[in-house]
């Protein structure tokens, strides 16, 4: 051969190698909110931050069970202990006094800066008056002990106002005065990491401090048994990236093995085997390579489809060397061949075309990555692939492969009747379920497994944590500012809660008020002379004995001068947690969130907070937005699926310019997908958005079984023994049972997968990839007839 | 939020580590006196009762008021788990223990309920009354240190709690009666305040 005549060769080994360069430096992601919209609403923004950044994220819950109670509440005990020392951890608690106490004495000392009772009324003689009055029937009630305590620095029962303001339903049962699950079995503790949610290596390095300590305490307390469970956003992440990391490693190096066997049984040629895989490495480097360059970064996912260069990518060596080996091929029977095979990359690379337009940066890699990898697949197939091998290379399949199969093609025909009944079937059963086959939960989309979440849920209900279901969001460009605007929330709260519209609510304003309501309380505490005054007056006739009553007097005065309380005066509290996950800094400002429970009339909560005439402050109902944005997310891509359905038909129409010939080539697709979406919500299934990316992948890898079928119909059919441009129906047969069957493993493996998404899509192409092949051979026409 | 619950725990653990402090006790209807006088003798004595009720009426010497308080109402033990004082003077109250669970209900009729295990101090409070009314020595001594005086016809059992969180508040229960009989409670606590109550047979 001569120089000339190689320089695709050296080209493609250029190519390869850039690519490959560019691979390897990618960056690889596992991150979730890259199939978050990338221009979303503000209501949706607040969302995104708050999966990514907020303090639920960093929230690590802890599950200790294996031993007997007694040891679990001393292992809790001194894990929490290590963890809250822990300079990789915020916050740690186990339920434990004295860590309940820290918050407590915090509520205790600040209580007249804090408490919306301090207002000036509550300090007159007659305010004071009716508040030892008050005072006299606790001291006499059960609770009596706990006055006499109390009551000496606290008359007016400040305290106590915030402790029950603070009050939530639910909550951890306690044993041996630590948190433990309902069954007593299992000890919890609750951790919150310095690291943000979406840091992942930090996480980890987090997580494996936290095994590390456990380890080392459950030695201590002679406990080899007791295991420990943690989980949460963080820990998910973590796991997310090592299960998507493992099986995308493991599931293509089988599927490639799986390939490889398959192909040598067929052609018992290395070299075969070899030149098969060359378009599909290439397509993939490239792939890969074309991603980083244009978004940056990687996703896990993204490198799942790998599969799908496999199923497809292998083909076209597959169709090439079927169609070569036939041994009676002519240039008129290849260029043939590259028409069909154009054609099908064509009508994929429509059906992967739209994603990109995807508001979802994770859709539109999957589309770039696939396009990329086809076409180059394609090219190394066509440009490349007939210069490594020999003129004439023949390669030779099982002999007695062509025969067995060509004869169940000639007799699928007769299942005609029975695939209508099929699809009619399919039809009803999907029009039954309606709106309900799909799934619109965003957790459907997360790649955690679902038992992973299942034991999230679990222990946050051991946890008590009450689901936050409506959330009143206030912004603002400075903290003072969003704080105020809270507290107005607040009072507005308060007034639909003794209305009854909702069972309560929290605000980041309770446990940090704003700088002008402090100092508001400290306006309404009166002089100490004064209140002394107030005070002996208001007891008279009441049997106290005033002068105990110093403390009072103390607090008070000192509380009136006291600086106002910040953010940093909470440090190492429960309730600094608390505050972070009501109020956070943004990019561009801060917001409060106020997390309302039991809303029974959210009509009249939204009216009365519009009434407020302020802008920045809205109602979210969580739950919906989540699945508004979900739902959005699904419309676009049944949208993308729709569009790419028909921009694969157009380029069929255009290309075969026969409308009968198009309609040939797409109804066994039709078919093939309307049994397939019925198969999938059989038994209760849900599709959601990636059932729906592989059912574009379908219609992509469908399309060339449907026109090879449809292609030697058109020129005779198989059941004339009579070569097509010298190409005999039983290699067209053969190669199509071989790209069917790699493309089956290739997705067949991806099905197993932990992670939902690259589950959803393996389940729905396998099946339908063979559906389509099946359905093409029994509506093939019979050409001739 | 997840981080509201220790608040709530607290509050709880607050309330509870002195609420039970008032809490009466009652008088066994029956008891046959048999030597040799001991702590085994006196809770097999004491066990013997299934059922009792009694009225009371109990003062509290409270530090911040200059005369005591007084309450009173009645008692009732049902074996093995069942105890419950009901305040009727000078606020109608009740304060019910059954089994792990504990209610209040207050004159508003505001109504609480708690479990036991949840708060030590509280349990180690409730034990005091319910073991001894049991005869259950074992339980006692889980809580507390037990001493006996005097003799069958005017003993007084002395209860010293073992648990650090309740001797923070409680230095002292003392129980006094005759024979299978219990006829006074008296409860020293650490800053000084005290309640006695006395406990009378039930005349209905």
């Amino acid at each position: 051969m001569t120089l000339r005549g190689r320089a695709p060769v050296y080209l493609w080994v250029l190519f390869l190698g850039a690519c490959a360069v560019v691979a390897s430096q990618a960056r690889f992601t596992t991150d979730l909110s890259a199939f978050l919209p990338r221009s979303p609403t503000p209501s949706q923004r607040i969302l995104v931050d708050q999966l990514r950044e907020g303090v639920v994220s960093q929230l690590v819950l802890i599950g200790v069970d294996g031993a007997p109670q007694s040891q679990l509440s001393q292992i809790s005990d001194a894990l929490a202990e290590r963890l809250a020392r822990d300079p990789l951890f915020a916050y740690a608690s186990n339920g434990a006094q004295a860590r309940v106490e820290a918050d407590g004495q915090f509520l205790l000392r600040n209580r007249y800066l804090l408490s919306p009772g301090v207002v000036p009324e509550r300090f007159t003689v007659a305010g004071l008056r009716a508040a030892l009055q008050e005072d006299l029937d606790w001291l006499a009630s059960p609770m009596g002990s706990l006055a006499s305590r109390l009551l000496p620095a606290d008359p007016t029962g400040e305290f106590l106002r915030l402790l029950d303001l603070f009050q939530f339903e639910g909550g951890p049962q306690k044993r041996d005065g630590v948190w433990f699950s309902g069954d007593g079995t299992r000890a919890l503790l609750i951790a919150q990491t310095r690291a943000k949610g979406f840091d992942i290596d930090a996480q980890e390095l987090a997580l494996g401090r936290l095994r590390a300590l456990f380890a080392e305490v459950a030695k201590e307390q002679g406990a080899p048994a007791a295991r420990m469970v943690a989980t949460g956003p963080g820990v998910f992440a973590i796991a997310t990236r090592a299960a998507i990391k493992q099986d995308v490693s493991r599931i293509s190096l089988l599927a490639v093995l799986l390939v490889s066997c398959l192909l040598l049984i067929v052609y018992r040629s290395a070299r075969v085997l070899f030149l098969t895989l060359l378009p599909v490495v290439t397509g993939a480097t490239a792939g890969v390579a074309a991603v980083s360059l244009a978004f940056g970064s990687v996703h896990g996912i993204t490198l799942g489809f790998g599969a799908t260069l496999l199923g497809e990518g292998v083909d076209y060596a597959i169709y090439l060397f079927t169609n070569a080996a036939s041994g009676r091929s002519s240039d008129r029977a290849l260029s043939r061949l590259w028409r069909t095979l154009r054609l099908g990359v064509l009508t994929s690379v429509c059906g992967f075309g739209v994603m990109l337009l995807s508001d979802f940066s994770g859709l539109a890699q999957l589309g770039l990555f696939s396009i990329a990898g086809l076409i180059v697949a394609f090219a190394v197939t066509r440009l490349v692939l007939p210069h490594l091998s020999p003129a004439g290379y023949r390669a030779q399949p099982l002999a007695t492969l062509g025969p067995s199969l060509l004869r169940l093609v000639q007799a699928a025909p007769k299942l005609r009747y029975p695939l209508l009944v099929l699809v009619v079937l399919g039809a009803a059963l999907l029009a039954v379920r309606g709106n309900s086959v799909w799934n619109d939960r965003l957790g459907s989309l997360s790649p955690v497994p679902e038992a992973d979440q299942q034991w999230y849920e679990r222990l946050q209900k051991d946890l008590g944590a009450p689901d936050a279901r409506y959330l009143v969001v206030a912004s603002h460009a400075t903290q003072q500012g969003a704080l105020e605007t809270a507290e107005q929330v607040g009072a507005v709260l308060e007034r639909l809660q003794q209305a009854g519209s909702l069972a309560g609510f929290e605000s980041p304003a309770r446990i940090l008020p704003s700088d002008r309501t402090q100092r508001q309380r400290q306006q309404a505490l009166p002089e100490t002379p004064v209140l002394q005054r107030s005070l002996s007056a208001a007891a008279r006739g009441l049997p106290f004995r005033v002068e105990l009553f110093q403390p009072f007097l103390r607090d008070v005065t000192s509380a009136k001068g006291a600086p106002t309380l910040t953010r940093t005066d909470l440090a190492a509290t429960g309730l600094k947690v608390r505050l972070d996950s009501l109020l956070a800094e943004r990019r561009d400002g801060w917001i409060a969130m106020l997390s309302l429970r039991d809303v029974r009339d959210a009509s009249a909560v939204a009216a009365a907070l519009a009434a407020l005439h302020v802008d920045s402050v809205h109602l979210f109902d969580l739950g919906r937005e989540v699945d508004e944005l979900y739902r959005g997310y699904r419309g676009q891509a049944l949208t993308f699926a729709l569009i790419g359905a028909g921009a694969i038909a157009m380029v069929l129409l255009i290309s075969l310019r026969s409308l009968r010939r198009t309609w040939a080539v797409m109804v066994p697709l039709v078919a093939a997908l309307v049994v397939l979406g019925a198969v999938l919500t059989l038994r209760g299934g849900q599709l959601g958005m990636f059932h729906l990316v592989g059912m574009l992948l379908v219609v992509g890898v469908g399309s060339n079984y449907a026109l090879f079928f449809e292609n030697q119909s058109a020129a005779g059919g198989f059941f004339e023994q009579r070569p097509l441009d010298g190409v005999d129906p039983q290699t067209t047969v053969v190669s199509l049972a071989l790209c069917n069957a790699s493309t089956a493993i290739g997705f067949g493996l991806l099905a197993l997968a932990r992670a939902p998404v690259l589950s959803a899509i393996g389940v729905t192409v396998a099946l339908g990839a063979f559906l389509s092949l099946a359905f093409s051979a029994v509506l093939a026409r019979q050409g001739g007839r | 939020m997840i981080s509201g619950t220790p608040l709530r725990v607290s509050r709880r653990a607050l309330a509870w580590l002195l609420v039970g402090i008032t809490l009466g006790s009652l008088a066994p209807a029956c008891a046959d006196a048999e030597p040799p006088f001991g702590l085994e003798q006196l809770m097999i004595e004491l066990g013997r009762v299934p059922h009792a009720k009694a009225r009371f009426v109990e003062r509290k010497y409270i530090k911040l008021l200059k005369r005591p308080l007084e309450l009173s109402g009645t008692l009732e033990y049902r074996a093995p788990g069942y105890l419950e004082r009901r305040t009727l003077k000078p606020k109608p109250e009740s304060f019910v223990v059954d089994g792990d669970v504990l209610t209040l209900e207050n004159a508003r009729g505001q109504r609480r309920t708690f479990a036991l295990q949840d708060n030590l101090a509280l349990w180690a409070f409730v034990e005091s009354i319910r073991s001894t009314l049991k005869g259950d020595l074992a339980a006692l001594d889980r809580f507390y240190r037990v001493t006996l005086e005097g003799d069958e016809r005017d003993w007084r059992l002395g209860l010293t709690p073992k648990q650090p969180r309740m001797s923070a508040v409680v230095s002292l229960i003392q129980i006094g009666g005759s024979a299978g009989k219990i006829g006074t409670i008296e409860i020293r606590e650490t800053q000084g305040d005290r309640s006695v109550m006395t406990i009378s047979e039930d005349g209905s």
